[in-house]
């Protein structure tokens, strides 16, 4: 089951990825997700795709986008690198994925468009990320009272067959998950770290191996916890659900605050819920304001299926031009 | 890139020293594909016929044009050490990173950094190391421009080589994007590694191979049944030959006792194995035509290359007809004529079949380390699952080894500890092991094949490596005479019984210690064991068989071995002088120890006194497979019963193993007393022997 990578594979991790083989970074400094983003235009437009960077001069490839050709050339001179990064992934049952493949989870380049993250490395079942489901966030210091509530969501999702999605910390992130495993369910984990230490998390091992979990993040598999990508991968949770709920969140702080109102200012993504059995939460109560719906605590399978079904009411998504795949519909 | 021929050919003499070297066949064109990029290449070529020049100087003229370093992968670096003075000829800033010159790493690492050395030269296995990954690596894995892989042969599972660091390679290969340059080596390679070789390295590769013949060597191969006999045939006829050569043997105690039987009859000869401390000044003294004979195992091996080398004999056939052509091709490269002669005799088999199956772990070791890391979910290191599993070190080691270098892995190390991944052991992974055991098998009978053969052994090897035998001349030196000298194989018959063999003290109790005892860590020198002896190596060609006898057979040990013993004790002479003797006792065989204790006891003139007592029965020790379980096995099991006789005591037992019966048994006696206790064994036993 070793995969090999596609030549457009190994390039954007060339250009974009840390690839982390030692405990020590060195050299010149990937590529930012902007920067990236610039090149890939740069070759959409010229009808070439990251894979001729591998051969073809670079001058003529870079073009004006504003990249020191010096830097590219020597992200690219990292072949050892990305092939020790790629062998100690693989070894670890750890896959990777770029948006030039095919593989890449829909979901996120129709939802994100450009901004789908380039790479992404994950273990577990990765026909998972395609199946929608509920995406529950929350804060990670939370009472035993909260944890129990967020268990029993979890629970109702496996029983209604529906995946749920969450972002992998402490707090309400596990207990939603831990909630949905344990009812036999089926869970994605959006991690904000690499995806290394819990792929090899003894916990996992088994659900990972039957299908049921899948673990997924835009970072190095290495890649230590930072709040910068905690922000970020809010978005990635939402992209990957059919609906949200908001079990608790701080009031204008912290990332589960600025990943919902994100939702519901810009990217609108699913219909996001908010607990209400939590009277006078603020956080919550000023979620509801910005156009969060109640959650109706649905009680059966059924409800939460159908509450989970396309909604039509939902404000349209804030940008219904739907990308084509970066280069070209995927081969 | 552009290929500058006449800085080639001036690197060319200053490399070599020679104002008017030309490339040989096919090196200018390898050096060519390589600098410009014209995609990966295979050399298949034999060793000496200059495949190093073709790195260096390709590394070379990339460096000249601001490209990265090149990273060279060879299983055997000490052997470069002449290659990297071409190297620093031709302006080739070459180092190695190995686990000989920890003390360099630093320097070197630093100079990585800076961009200072153009071609750094590693073993397969560092790759897996940790540090090197975290420090060396990270300093030049990003620049590295042209990646060698030499003997790449080992990368094919088919190879009479496979090393199961080369799986690692082989996917690093696999995986590395097509715009890092790839020369990979190797001196044999027939159809089917080719074929896996073409696989491994992308249906891109070009492949460049030269002649397989040696025509300046005689070959032939002679019948000696007996170690005896062999060693009776070296003795008479290594001396006679010009020149200075090599004697392979399959295991380090031929090496050395074939070592000492020639040094007895004069020639300059030393031991050669993994084991050696003075590798490296041995081949040079090879080189130098200081040593006569070097008594090497496969240790001594790829790439060692002394072109003046007159003999190479084999005192034992090894177990595949590409490692035989390996290593006799070592022989008479720059000469008109040499000789390759293969002794063949009883016990290589064995042996050979030793190593293939022990090559891979059964299905119930792999499912009971599995079941110990999944009862700990955040990993167990090494010493850690020994106290667990009942594998033996070395098989434990080779088992994660295996699944570690699986892809996915079954288990991975994450710092000290080791980890089960999200991933099963395929079944692939048990039909590969299966195929190769049965290849291997397939070239140990293709070997005896060719201890058979009346005439034709050239023709022979290169057929079986798929080359081509049309142009095979005849011999140009007469064949060495096939039979041993009766009175001097009673001699080496003699000698083969003389030996005796060291039995170093335990210092430390095994991890965790032992908790009935209450004893843990250091064992204090005043409760430890003196150096000891044994008389034999169980099943050798000495008394081996004998003390197997007496075990297993009759039941009682023979009084040639008493007199051995005897003798033994006369040659040693250990001081302070022991005053008494004393032995293990066994429930199992009650009087087999002690019986022999008496008999050499009185033999020696000495008080016997039985003073260690079983207080209950335990599972054999030889049914524990490692050292740390065979401790355990012992807490608590021995007691010391009434007054002990003074002074210093020769403890007896008939066997020793992973020697922690003696450590305890010495360590109750030391508790009733300060005087000295002398272990003295019949035989050695354990893993490999």
């Amino acid at each position: 089951m070793t995969e090999q990578l596609s030549p457009n594979t190994q390039a954007i991790l060339l250009l974009t990825a840390p690839l982390l083989v030692g405990s020590k970074r060195s050299g010149e400094k990937p590529l930012s997700l902007g920067e990236y983003k610039r090149l890939a235009r740069r070759l959409r437009d010229g009808e070439r795709e990251p894979a001729d960077l591998l051969d073809d001069p670079l001058d003529d490839l870079l073009g004006d986008c504003d990249l020191d050709p010096a830097r590219v050339g020597s992200l690219l001179a990292r072949g050892l690198q990305l092939s020790q990064a790629v062998e100690h992934w693989q070894a670890r049952s750890i896959w990777v994925v770029s948006r030039a493949d095919t593989e890449y989870p829909k979901r996120f380049k129709q939802r994100l468009g450009m901004d789908a993250p380039p790479l992404l490395y994950g273990c577990g079942a990765r026909a998972l990320l395609a199946t929608g489901g509920l995406a529950v966030v929350g804060s990670r210091h939370v009472d035993e009272r909260l944890i129990c509530y967020t268990e029993k969501i979890g629970r109702l999702a496996a029983e209604a067959e529906r995946m749920l999605v969450s972002g992998g910390a402490r707090g309400i992130d596990q207990a939603s998950m831990r909630g949905a495993l344990a009812a036999g369910g089926t869970a994605a984990g959006v991690l904000a770290d690499g995806v290394e230490r819990a792929a090899l998390n003894g916990e996992n091992r088994r659900l990972l191996m039957d299908g049921r979990l899948v673990l997924v993040s835009p970072y190095d598999p290495a890649a230590r916890f930072n709040v910068g990508h905690a922000m970020q991968r809010n978005k990635l949770i939402y992209a990957l659900a059919d609906a949200a709920l908001v079990v608790n969140s701080s009031f204008g702080k912290g990332g589960t605050w600025t990943g919902a109102v994100e939702q519901l200012d810009k990217l609108r993504f699913v219909p996001v819920y908010t607990r209400v059995d939590g009277n006078g939460d603020s956080a919550l109560e000023a979620l509801r304001r910005s156009g969060a719906r109640a959650w109706p605590e649905p009680a059966t399978p059924e409800e939460l299926r159908r509450l989970l079904e396309v909604d039509d009411t939902a404000p349209a998504p804030a940008r219904q031009e739907r990308q084509a795949s970066l280069f070209g519909e995927p081969r | 890139m552009s290929y500058d021929p006449r800085r080639a050919l001036d690197l060319l003499r200053k490399g070599t020293g020679l104002s008017d070297a030309r490339f040989r066949d096919g090196q200018e064109e390898a050096i060519r594909h390589v600098v410009e990029g014209q995609g990966r290449l295979l050399l298949v070529q034999r060793t000496g016929w200059g495949k190093s020049f073709v790195y260096f100087i390709a590394t070379r003229l990339l460096r000249d044009q601001g490209k990265g370093p090149a990273l060279l992968i060879s299983p055997l670096l000490s052997l470069m050490r002449n290659q990297i003075a071409a190297a620093e000829r031709m302006g080739v800033r070459a180092f190695t990173i190995n686990s000989s010159n920890i003390e360099q790493w630093e320097g070197v690492e630093e100079e990585l950094k800076q961009d200072e050395i153009d071609i750094l030269l590693i073993s397969p296995e560092r790759l897996t190391n940790e540090r090197f990954r975290d420090r060396a690596l990270t300093a030049v894995g990003g620049r590295v421009a042209l990646l060698v892989i030499d003997e790449a042969h080992c990368i094919s599972d088919w190879g009479h080589d496979f090393r199961p660091n080369y799986r690692l390679i082989e996917r690093i290969v696999r995986n590395a994007p097509k715009n890092l340059r790839l020369l990979a080596t190797t001196a044999t390679a027939n159809k089917r590694v080719q074929k896996d070789l073409r696989q491994a390295l992308g249906p891109s590769l070009t492949v460049q191979r030269g002649d397989l013949h040696r025509p300046s060597l005689v070959l032939q191969t002679i019948r000696l049944t007996t170690q005896a006999e062999r060693l009776a045939w070296l003795a008479e006829h290594v001396a006679a030959l010009p020149g200075n050569g090599i004697v392979y043997v399959l295991t380090k105690r031929d090496a050395v006792q074939v070592a000492d039987w020639l040094c007895l009859h004069g020639l300059e000869a030393h031991a050669y194995s993994s084991d050696t401390v003075q590798r490296e000044e041995l081949e040079q003294a090879l080189l130098a035509n200081e040593i006569k004979v070097l008594v090497a195992t496969p240790a001594l091996g790829m790439g060692f290359d002394k072109p003046d080398l007159a003999f190479v004999i084999h005192y034992q056939a090894p177990g595949s007809v590409v490692t035989y052509y390996q290593q006799v091709g070592r022989a008479g490269r720059a000469l008109d004529a040499a000789h390759g002669v293969l002794l063949s005799g009883e016990e290589e088999t064995e042996i050979t079949g030793y190593f293939i199956d022990s090559a891979f772990p059964s299905r119930e070791e792999v499912e009971r380390v599995v079941e110990a890391l999944e009862t700990h979910p955040d990993g167990l290191t090494q010493p850690q699952i020994l106290a667990e599993v009942n594998i033996s070190h070395q098989r434990l080691k080779r088992t994660l080894k295996l699944l570690s270098l699986e892809s996915p892995a079954l288990v991975v190390k994450q710092g000290s500890k080791w980890q089960l991944t999200a991933a099963d052991l395929g079944e692939a992974f048990w039909e590969r092991a299966e195929r190769l055991t049965r290849l291997r098998r397939e070239e140990q009978r293709q070997m005896q094949e060719y201890v058979s053969l009346e005439s034709g052994h050239m023709e022979f090897l290169i057929s079986a490596l798929d080359g081509d035998p049309g142009r095979v001349e005849g011999p140009s030196l007469p064949p060495l005479p096939t039979q041993a000298d009766p009175e001097r194989v009673r001699e080496a018959e003699a000698f083969l019984k003389r030996t005796s063999l060291p039995v170093e003290p335990r210092k430390q109790w095994p991890p965790g210690g032992l908790p009935i005892y209450k004893v843990k860590g250091n064992i204090a020198e005043e409760r430890r064991a003196q150096p000891g002896k044994a008389l034999c190596v169980w099943g050798d060609a000495g008394w081996g068989g004998l003390v197997r006898r007496g075990k297993y057979s009759v039941g009682l040990f023979a009084d040639e071995l008493v007199a051995a013993c005897a003798d033994l004790v006369q040659q040693w002479s250990p001081d302070p002088v022991p005053t008494w003797v004393t032995c293990i006792p066994s429930r199992r065989h009650p009087d087999l120890v002690p019986d022999f204790a008496q008999r050499l006891a009185n033999r020696l003139g000495l008080p016997f006194a039985a003073v260690l007592v079983r207080c209950e029965d335990r599972p054999e020790q030889k049914k524990m497979a490692n050292s740390t379980r065979q401790a355990l096995n012992l807490d608590g099991a021995l007691q010391i019963e009434g007054e002990l006789p003074p002074g210093p005591v020769f403890l007896i037992d008939d066997m020793i193993d992973s020697r922690w019966t003696m450590t305890v048994a010495a360590w109750l006696i030391r508790s009733k007393t300060s005087d000295e206790v002398w272990p003295l064994a019949l035989a050695l036993t354990g893993p490999g022997r």
